[in-house]
């Protein structure tokens, strides 16, 4: 069982599949299994459905009606009344696209999203989505309906990365936009001025926001394990810079991490939490941040 | 200045652009790679960018430079040197040292000789069209073997011709000859080339002298020893012609002069004579380093007339020893004589009260009847009237105060006549006398009274020529006692020329024994006058040395008229009654020329004796007489001169150069100019080197 949700949290096993609904259910349901004490904390006093009961769940919601009659455990599920609204805002400027092993940040993040819209649905939490780009941005409000679920997987299925990242100006113009106060988790690589992105989250924390920041890159972004001389083009700008990369490789690494340091303390400096993840990384690790920070914030 | 030797290869030199041609390439070449930002590498690269190029320029640098580098060195840079008469014509004298020492092997069993005409052709293949060449040799003729010469080929012949003689080698005469040759040429550019084993016996003053005067001259010296080390070297030096009855006077013995040239012992050196086929003795001798001795070894006479030799009065007989690295020197040649026995007239004075003293009668004929060698007959000094070669061998004056006018000419004339003279001195000998009246004439010897030890004290006397024959019976280095006997006064003796030897001397100098020509003087007593020494292990062996060296310098195969390079001579008692020839080995052949010599006649060969061996004088179809001629020993030591010694003292220091391989590359330069290949493929190398270093510490990064 153990191995079934390893792989299942694997973002390349999960890339193959073709359905993101089916990917953002199995990534769930995999991390789910793997955990001893179930994450869903909420309340109602309207019944809604039965579910099967898993390991870990709280005895006090089984049916023991069902268990008299037939034998089998079922869980009661309630119509709860949410108390966390998030928002999740997906970068898609052209830098995302970058894929050094197949698996694009664009992917990654897609994946990430629909299995966090999946699990914060699974816990009647509201859940919007904020997809944007240079000078372009898709918002769809939060919603606890589980049929907002396929609104959601529709606009993450058509998003594609283009354009650059005026990250700071797009998260303004949120903030701007989303009046009640929740949890705004963003997707992105953050590739802009640290500064203005610390002015942005800033904006949202003004705003009474929690923000939780996932910081998307690909392996080789950090590492720069390139090994020929080569020219490299910028995905946004289409600046072009012709270096050995074992010559700069050492300067290059400690650069990316004191930006990604900076980062960091400023999303501290805001009381957002930072999260950086590798398109390589496990979903379980994101998912297990949020899960975290609604914790905290219920 | 400078050049290439084979400047086909410069038109390779192109090949030095593909390392610009593969850079630009690489760079045209470039795979572009699509990336999520170029912000922090536009960062870098303005730190970076000057240290890389820098170091992309070194690169470049450094490979275009090996390959330059390499295809230079294929096309033969050189200098030339800067001294623009070496590159002119030169006037170059060969010597080539052709002595017997050039015979020595080798530890791969190669005489030097050989390396010797490796260095000659190798001089001559590096003469050009306008070098005057001459060669000569240590041993050779007059002129130079090859004079102005620039044909090679005949160059190349005469050197293959030298070989090794059974002459010593003539250094100084050699150096002149070359002397001479450059002198006499025209060309500015004077070099000499002295291939030798460069012996010290070799190199007297003399040619240190003309070496000296050549460099000073401007002559570019260069010295090319063939060895640079000591070679150990044992040699039968010398043979006694004449037999001597043995121990006790049982058997015969035959005395040979060994000397072991080494730095180590020689241990049982086997010494073995033959006649003709047969082994008629030998025996086993250790010789310490450095020591040269007479050994006695035992001879069986009867059994080379056995092996069917006819033996009536001499017979010519071969001593060889175990073979080394010079065997010329390991064979020796001697026509022995039937053992004969020493006359000797012992002259003392009666004094009354005194009795006379038997001490020297004794101790060469102590059983009174000939047997140990000698006979011995006693007189006065009136005997000395009687004197006649044909009756003594040797006179003994024994402690005589002084002698007549006319037993003084008697004496002088059995001198003259080949007899042999022993002075012994003592307290009754007038020193005034025998320094001005006798000594005159026989031994340049001056005397100045007597000389006292201290009170209660003795002289300490030490051998000074422990290889002396008057020493031959006792074993002795230089300055070892002589005896542990207390001598307490001797005749205070100095002599005034060096044909007077002095054997045996005190600590304070004072000659004990002195030695010349047919004369052996002893400065103290052979009685108990002035000490102990009768009583002393010295007494016997010295008193026989005292005799045998002044009868042995009376024999006419004097070593002096034996040796190879000289005409060889025999002494023939008889006229003879027509033309005298000379055999020898090798096919020699010459007629003599006879003359008389006071007591016969001395035939002379014209022409020298090329090769050891036993030379037949006939006349009349008939053998006249047979003589030995050996090698000279000289030859034997074969231990070298230093050649910190040769380039002592002088403006312009010969260069010694060792090895062929490095004479090549000397002549090259002289020749071709310096050559620079080497340099050029170093310099190559370290580009490389560089390269590498440079390129991998790149790649070292993280």
């Amino acid at each position: 069982m153990a191995k079934t949700s390893q792989r299942l949290l694997d973002p390349h096993f999960v890339s193959k599949l073709a359905r993101l609904d089916l990917r953002a259910r199995l990534v769930v349901d995999g991390f789910l299994t793997g955990l001893h004490k179930s994450p869903y904390h909420g309340f109602s006093v309207e019944f809604a459905e039965h579910r099967q009961y898993m390991p870990g769940d709280p005895l006090r919601h089984l049916d023991w009606k069902v268990l008299a009659k037939s034998d089998r455990k079922y869980l009661k599920q309630y119509e709860e009344e949410t108390n966390l609204r998030a928002t999740l805002l997906i970068d898609t400027s052209a830098s995302m696209s970058y894929s050094s092993h197949g698996l694009s940040k664009l992917d990654y993040a897609r994946q990430l999203a629909a299995s966090l819209a999946y699990l914060m649905l699974r816990q009647k939490d509201a859940v919007g989505m904020y997809a944007f780009a240079s000078g372009r941005g898709e918002l769809i409000p939060p919603r606890s309906t589980p049929s907002h679920l396929r609104q959601l997987l529709v606009l993450l299925d058509r998003l594609e990365a283009a354009g650059g990242t005026d990250f700071a100006s797009s998260l303004h113009a949120l903030a701007e936009r989303v009046k009640q106060r929740g949890l705004i988790v963003i997707l992105s690589d953050l590739l802009d001025d640290p500064e203005r992105i610390a002015s942005a989250i800033h904006h949202f924390r003004h705003r009474k926001h929690e923000v939780l920041v996932f910081h998307v890159l690909d392996p080789q972004e950090t590492s720069f394990q390139f090994e020929r001389e080569a020219t490299y083009i910028d995905l946004e700008s289409g600046d072009r810079v012709t270096t050995r990369p074992q010559e700069l490789r050492a300067d290059y690494r400690t650069r990316v991490k004191g930006w990604m340091d900076k980062i960091r303390e400023f999303c501290i400096e805001k009381q957002a939490d930072y999260v950086a993840v590798s398109t390589g990384t496990p979903y379980d690790r994101a998912l297990l941040e949020y899960l975290s920070k609604r914790a905290r914030l219920l | 200045m400078f050049s290439f030797l084979n400047p086909g290869f410069l038109w390779a030199l192109p090949l030095a652009g593909i390392p610009l041609l593969i850079h630009f390439l690489s760079k045209r070449r470039l795979p572009e790679i699509r990336f999520p930002t170029v912000t922090f590498l536009r960062q870098l690269e303005p730190r970076e960018i000057r240290r890389l190029r820098l170091r992309e320029i070194l690169l470049l640098i450094l490979r275009t430079l090996a390959i330059l580098l390499i295809v230079c060195a294929f096309a033969r840079p050189s200098i030339q040197p800067k001294d623009a008469a070496a590159r002119a014509a030169a006037a170059v004298a060969v010597v080539l040292d052709d002595s017997e020492s050039m015979g020595a092997m080798d530890e791969q069993g190669r005489p030097r000789i050989e390396g010797a005409r490796e260095r000659g052709l190798a001089i001559v293949d590096a003469a050009r069209a306008g070098d005057e060449v001459a060669i000569t040799t240590t041993t050779g003729p007059d002129a130079p073997l090859s004079n102005r010469s620039g044909d090679r080929v005949r160059l190349t012949r005469t050197v293959r011709q030298i070989g090794t003689t059974w002459l010593p080698g003539n250094m100084e005469q050699a150096l002149e000859r070359a002397r001479r040759f450059l002198g006499r040429s025209s060309l500015r550019a004077h070099e000499l080339y002295l291939i030798s084993d460069f012996q010290a016996t070799n190199f007297t003053r003399g040619a240190r002298e003309k070496l000296a005067l050549l460099s000073r001259a401007g002559t570019r010296v260069v010295v090319l020893p063939v060895v640079s080390s000591r070679v150990p070297n044992h040699a039968i030096e010398d043979l006694d012609p004449e037999l001597r009855p043995g121990p006790q006077g049982k058997g015969l013995e035959m005395r040979a002069r060994l000397v072991n040239h080494a730095d180590a012992p020689s241990e049982r050196l086997s010494v073995r004579a033959r006649l003709g086929d047969a082994l008629i003795g030998g025996g086993d001798v250790t010789l310490q380093p450095d020591e040269s001795r007479w050994a006695s070894l035992p001879i069986d006479w009867r059994a080379g007339a056995g092996a069917g030799a006819e033996i009536k009065g001499k017979a010519p007989v071969v001593v060889e020893s175990d073979v080394d690295a010079l065997p010329g020197d390991d064979r020796r040649f001697a026509v022995l004589g039937a053992p004969r026995r020493l006359r000797v007239l012992r002259v003392m004075e009666s004094r009354a009260g005194e009795p006379a003293s038997r001490f020297t009668a004794l101790a060469l004929d102590p059983g009174q009847d000939g047997s140990g060698g000698y006979l011995v007959e006693t007189g006065t000094p009136a005997s000395v009237l009687s004197l006649s070669r044909s009756r003594y061998d040797v006179i003994l004056l024994e402690d005589i105060a002084a002698l007549s006018s006319d037993a003084e000419g008697k004496l002088r004339a059995f001198l003259r006549e080949g007899g042999g003279i022993v002075i012994a001195l003592g307290p009754h000998a007038d020193p005034d006398y025998y320094g001005h009246k006798l000594f005159p004439g026989v031994v340049d010897l001056a005397l100045e009274g007597t000389e006292h030890a201290a009170e209660g004290q003795a002289f300490e006397i030490r051998a000074r020529t422990p290889a002396h024959p008057i020493l031959e019976g006792l074993s002795l280095t230089v300055g070892s006692p002589l005896t542990q006997s207390r001598l307490v006064a001797l005749a205070k003796g100095r002599t005034t020329s060096p044909r007077a030897e002095v054997v045996v001397m005190t600590t304070g100098g004072l000659p004990v024994v002195v030695a010349a020509h047919q004369v052996s003087v002893f400065l103290g007593s052979l009685s108990d006058d002035w000490g102990d020494l009768p009583y002393s292990g010295a007494f016997v062996p010295l008193v026989r040395g005292l005799v045998d060296h002044a009868a042995r310098t009376t024999s006419p195969e004097s070593r002096d008229l034996s040796l190879v390079g000289r005409p060889p001579a025999a002494h023939l008692d008889a006229a003879p009654p027509g033309l005298v020839v000379v055999r020898g080995p090798d096919s020699y052949r010459s007629q003599a020329t006879v003359a008389s010599d006071g007591s016969g006649f001395l035939a002379v060969a014209d022409t020298p004796a090329p090769t050891p061996g036993f030379y037949v004088f006939e006349a009349g179809e008939r053998e006249a007489a047979v003589v030995a001629v050996n090698p000279d020993p000289i030859e034997s030591d074969l231990k070298p001169v230093s050649m910190e010694s040769l380039q002592a003292g002088s403006p312009d220091p010969p260069r010694a150069i060792v090895t062929v391989r490095s004479l090549r590359t000397h002549l090259r330069d002289m020749r071709q100019g310096r050559e620079l290949w080497l340099l050029f493929l170093i310099g190559a190398a370290l580009a490389l080197a560089g390269e590498l270093a440079l390129a991998s510490a790149r790649a070292v990064g993280p």
